[in-house]
């Protein structure tokens, strides 16, 4: 159910210029200082969903929705370690039982107190099946998540619960969560946008979907959306605001952009301050980092290490019998130079993967895949042994994800070190290829990549390798590593869960159902105005430390 | 008897001769070799303007040297167009390799050599497809006229009226092909596509020159004769209007070329595993990637651009011979 919209990744790119339908802005004067206040304009894409917390999984509303809203949670804009925000603390003695303490007199930009039960109903609201809502499979770990939804062989029901069983006010400040199994990261977990409060008006909104409120919804957040239109979304500072994470300026303006070149020779024209994304072709030769640059030589752009990693995925057994000697999956997986790769096609704006965990997160530890690193004899001698692959090798990716590149270089190695024919094969559209990888009807091997959804380690393995999981596009199962999973779920301290889901990490390299290559980062640039600005491991600005000129 | 035989040929030959260019073929051999001098076939006609013409002869030879590259390749290089290594990517051209490498370090020399063979088959194969079936069809129903002209004419301007551009990208998504369709086939795909909008235009062109032909003198005399409705076709009709077809057809061949580096541009014309000067153009054609490598863009779209005009500057000599109206 979430992989459709958790595996974006690089398919992202295409995306953002698929998504947008409305025309594009123009703003001739760059953006004007009115008044005393300060104000920047960022690059923004016409959000998929209503800009409801519960609906937004795609980055153009999760971009607004990161400056709007507060969590209990709040992720650390340099490394995405959790904070407490709205939570004044979050306490367990068994990973089951928790207990929530939120701070008291934290306001929402109406005015009003966020309360225990803005919290509890709006994730109520949110996991009902009913009310349709793309992130309501976050609040599957807690307790009574089942009795919301409807039964696997039917689409449409009522279910008589509109209430998680798990989930318990105790007074205006407190509240606590009960889970189904041992869930060690709830607290990472509690961070993502899905499990942000809803104030009383938006439970008073009686329109469908609550489409009147997401039109300018009121959250707790730093910035509070005041205009929202097809070409521009307007931010402006909340004055309510309670928490730590203020805005560093009063007003942020999302202009829609459906061409990445648009907003980008925009930025180098000063027409736009912030973009979050360079186009590929920019980066060829560091051509970009030659636009953005100030007379004084200071830089304008700057890269930020995200928590995406990228994989090609080896057909099961069953697909593919010539893919059955794990023999064959490690010399393919050695045969493939991932620096050359990084610094020619990506020019770095990529980096090789050395595990199946992105470096962004808690948890990771380098070098977990060892048949990842480059060795061309080994592979051929690997290759010989166990008899090679009959036939021609593909490669599938998503055509309109700009891949081939690297997945044409990428054959060109597989052909050139292992003598094994390979073919690049395109699909018309992200959607086509995920839905030949979930018919199971893919041979060879193809492009599955992965955006974290919380910044932990276990959310690069448990839903994608562990038996039957949402995202195991391999259909790997091993009970070794199904136990280390659970083992690590109910460890109490960090320190414990992380190694017991590095152990895990490690049995990946014994099995190769996937090769892990490239890490991915963000690139971003912005205009004369600005000094400077950070990313977040999430691709989003921290409006918090825009520093102008 | 003889005598009287002779004058009745040399009368009848005298009708045709006034009016029919092409009648040569219906006088006896003896004849023809005699009146040589004085009157000539239009072909022959046609190749003597032609060659006076140095723009015929730069356009011939351009289109004759594209043939023999797309025939064979190997003559002119021995690096295989599917061999890359990553390590040369991007290098500009040397001595090595004359025009470069592309992103993937590829040879783009042999890249563009190799990559004759797919426009130039697609390029004459379409025309020859388009011009067969509109030729034929047009004939049928000029020369027929009637219900048969109102169908044909009706079934024409259904196909003329979807844009080749949309018609093709739409057969081509429906016609799907494996890695194992041979290299013909997968060509043929295209030539298929591009004929089946590509003829309405020559049938227009072939049904109204049959119109215009049919009740010229000639036609009426050899009806007269006895001539039977094939032969009065294949004989008089159709060689006196042939012109038209066979100048926009040379032109045309051109535009399939570039219509076809258009869809493997769009991703939808030939696959990856064809070396194709569309496909590389298309790799080559970001922004970025023209202002850091623009040897990787201007060396296939230059061959692109030679071969189109090579076939369409003869098609404008050829027009220029053929049609009288011009001279």
């Amino acid at each position: 159910m979430r992989t459709h919209t958790r595996v974006i990744t690089a398919g992202i790119a295409a995306a953002l210029m698929l998504l947008g339908t409305t025309a594009c802005s123009s703003n001739p004067g760059g953006s004007p200082t009115t008044g005393g206040l300060t104000s920047i304009t960022v690059r923004g894409c016409t959000p998929q969903h209503p800009l409801l917390p519960v609906s937004t999984n795609e980055v153009c509303g999760g971009n607004v929705l990161d400056a709007t809203e507060a969590k209990l949670v709040h992720y650390n804009s340099d490394d995405a370690s959790p904070e407490l925000d709205v939570a004044s603390s979050i306490d367990t003695t068994d990973a089951i039982h928790w207990t929530v303490k939120l701070q008291q007199g934290y306001m929402f930009q109406d005015g009003t107190e966020v309360k225990a039960h803005n919290f509890v109903d709006a994730w109520n609201w949110g996991a009902y099946a009913p009310n349709g809502q793309v992130n309501a499979s976050f609040f599957e770990p807690i307790e009574g998540f089942d009795d919301l939804q409807c039964p696997a062989d039917q689409a449409d029901c009522t279910p008589a619960v509109t209430e998680m069983s798990g989930l318990k006010v105790i007074d205006d400040y407190t509240f606590t969560i009960t889970t189904t199994d041992p869930t060690s990261n709830l607290k990472v977990r509690l961070g993502y946008t899905a499990f942000a409060p809803q104030p009383d008006a938006f439970f008073a909104d009686t329109s469908d979907g609550k489409a009147d409120f997401a039109k300018t919804p009121i959250a707790a957040g730093p910035y509070q959306i005041t205009e929202h239109t097809d070409t521009q979304m307007v931010l402006q500072k909340n004055a309510n605001y309670s928490g730590k994470f203020t805005g560093a300026v009063d007003q942020v303006t999302f202009k829609i952009y459906n061409d990445l070149s648009a907003a980008y020779n925009d930025v180098v024209a000063n027409n736009l301050d912030i973009t979050d994304v360079i186009p590929s072709d920019q980066l060829v030769g560091d051509a970009w980092k030659n636009d953005l640059v100030n007379s004084d030589g200071t830089p304008r752009w700057g890269t930020k290490a995200t928590g995406v990693i990228q994989v090609v995925s080896f057909a099961n057994a069953k697909q593919d019998p010539g893919l059955t000697d794990v023999r064959i999956r490690e010399a393919i997986s050695m045969a493939v130079d991932r620096a050359q790769i990084a610094s020619t096609i990506f020019n770095n704006a990529r980096t090789p993967a050395t595990g199946w965990v992105s470096p962004a997160v808690d948890g990771y530890k380098a070098d977990q895949c060892t048949n990842c690193v480059f060795d061309p004899t080994k592979a051929k001698e690997l290759y010989d042994a166990a008899g090679g692959y009959p036939g021609t090798l593909s490669l599938w990716v998503n055509g309109d994800g700009g891949h081939d590149p690297w997945a044409t270089a990428m054959c060109n190695q597989i052909t050139n070190n292992l003598g094994l024919p390979c073919v690049v094969q395109d699909t018309p559209d992200f959607a086509t290829l995920r839905d030949k990888i979930q018919k199971r009807e893919l041979t060879g091997m193809f492009r599955t990549g992965w955006q974290m959804d919380y910044p932990s380690i276990e959310n690069f393995l448990a839903p994608i390798y562990a038996t039957g999981a949402s995202s195991n596009d391999t259909d790997y199962s091993n009970p070794q590593f199904d136990s280390l999973l659970k083992q690590a779920a109910a460890a109490t301290d960090d320190a414990t869960a992380n190694s017991l889901y590095q152990q895990a990490e490690a049995l990946l390299n014994v099995d190769m159902p996937t090769m892990p290559t490239f890490y991915q980062a963000s690139q971003f640039g912005f205009s004369t105005k600005v000094k400077s600005v950070k990313m977040t491991p999430f691709s989003t600005f921290d409006f918090g430390s825009v520093v102008l000129n | 008897m003889s005598d009287y035989l002779g004058r009745k040929k040399a009368t009848r030959e005298a009708l045709l001769e006034a009016t029919d260019p092409t009648a040569g073929d219906i006088l006896e051999s003896g004849e023809t070799e005699q009146r040589k001098e004085s009157a000539r076939s239009l072909g022959a006609d046609a190749w003597d303007v032609m060659r006076r013409r140095p723009l015929f002869w730069v356009a011939a030879l351009l289109a004759l040297f594209f043939i023999i590259v797309a025939a064979a390749p190997q003559l002119f290089t021995s690096v295989d167009p599917r061999s890359c290594d990553l390590a040369y990517s991007r290098l500009k051209p040397s001595l090595k390799a004359i025009f470069g490498y592309d992103m993937q370090g590829c040879n783009i020399f042999a890249r563009t050599v190799y990559g004759a063979r797919a426009s130039i088959l697609v390029g004459m194969g379409t025309a020859l497809f388009a011009a067969l079936l509109g030729g034929v069809l047009g004939t049928i129903a000029g020369y027929l006229g009637g219900w048969v002209d109102a169908v044909l004419s009706r079934l024409a301007d259904i196909f003329f009226a979807i844009p080749l551009l949309l018609g093709a990208i739409v057969v081509m998504a429906v016609l799907p092909i494996t890695l194992d369709t041979p290299y013909l086939v997968v060509i043929f795909r295209i030539v298929l596509v591009l004929g089946i909008f590509g003829w309405p235009n020559i049938f227009r062109l072939m049904r109204a020159s049959v119109i215009q032909v049919k009740p010229a003198e000639f036609v009426q005399a050899a009806r007269a004769l006895g001539a039977n409705p094939l032969r009065l076709i294949s004989s008089h009709i159709v060689p006196n209007a042939l012109t038209p077809l066979i100048v926009v057809s040379t032109i045309d061949l051109g535009t399939y070329i570039a219509t076809e580096a258009t869809l493997s541009f769009l991703g939808v014309g030939l696959p990856r595993t064809i070396v194709s000067w569309g496909a590389d153009i298309s790799a080559a054609s970001a922004l970025g990637l023209i202002r850091n490598a623009p040897h990787m863009l201007l060396f296939p779209a230059a061959a692109l651009c030679l071969t189109v005009l090579a076939f369409i500057m003869l098609g404008e000599v050829v027009r220029d011979a053929l049609d009288p109206k011009l001279r």
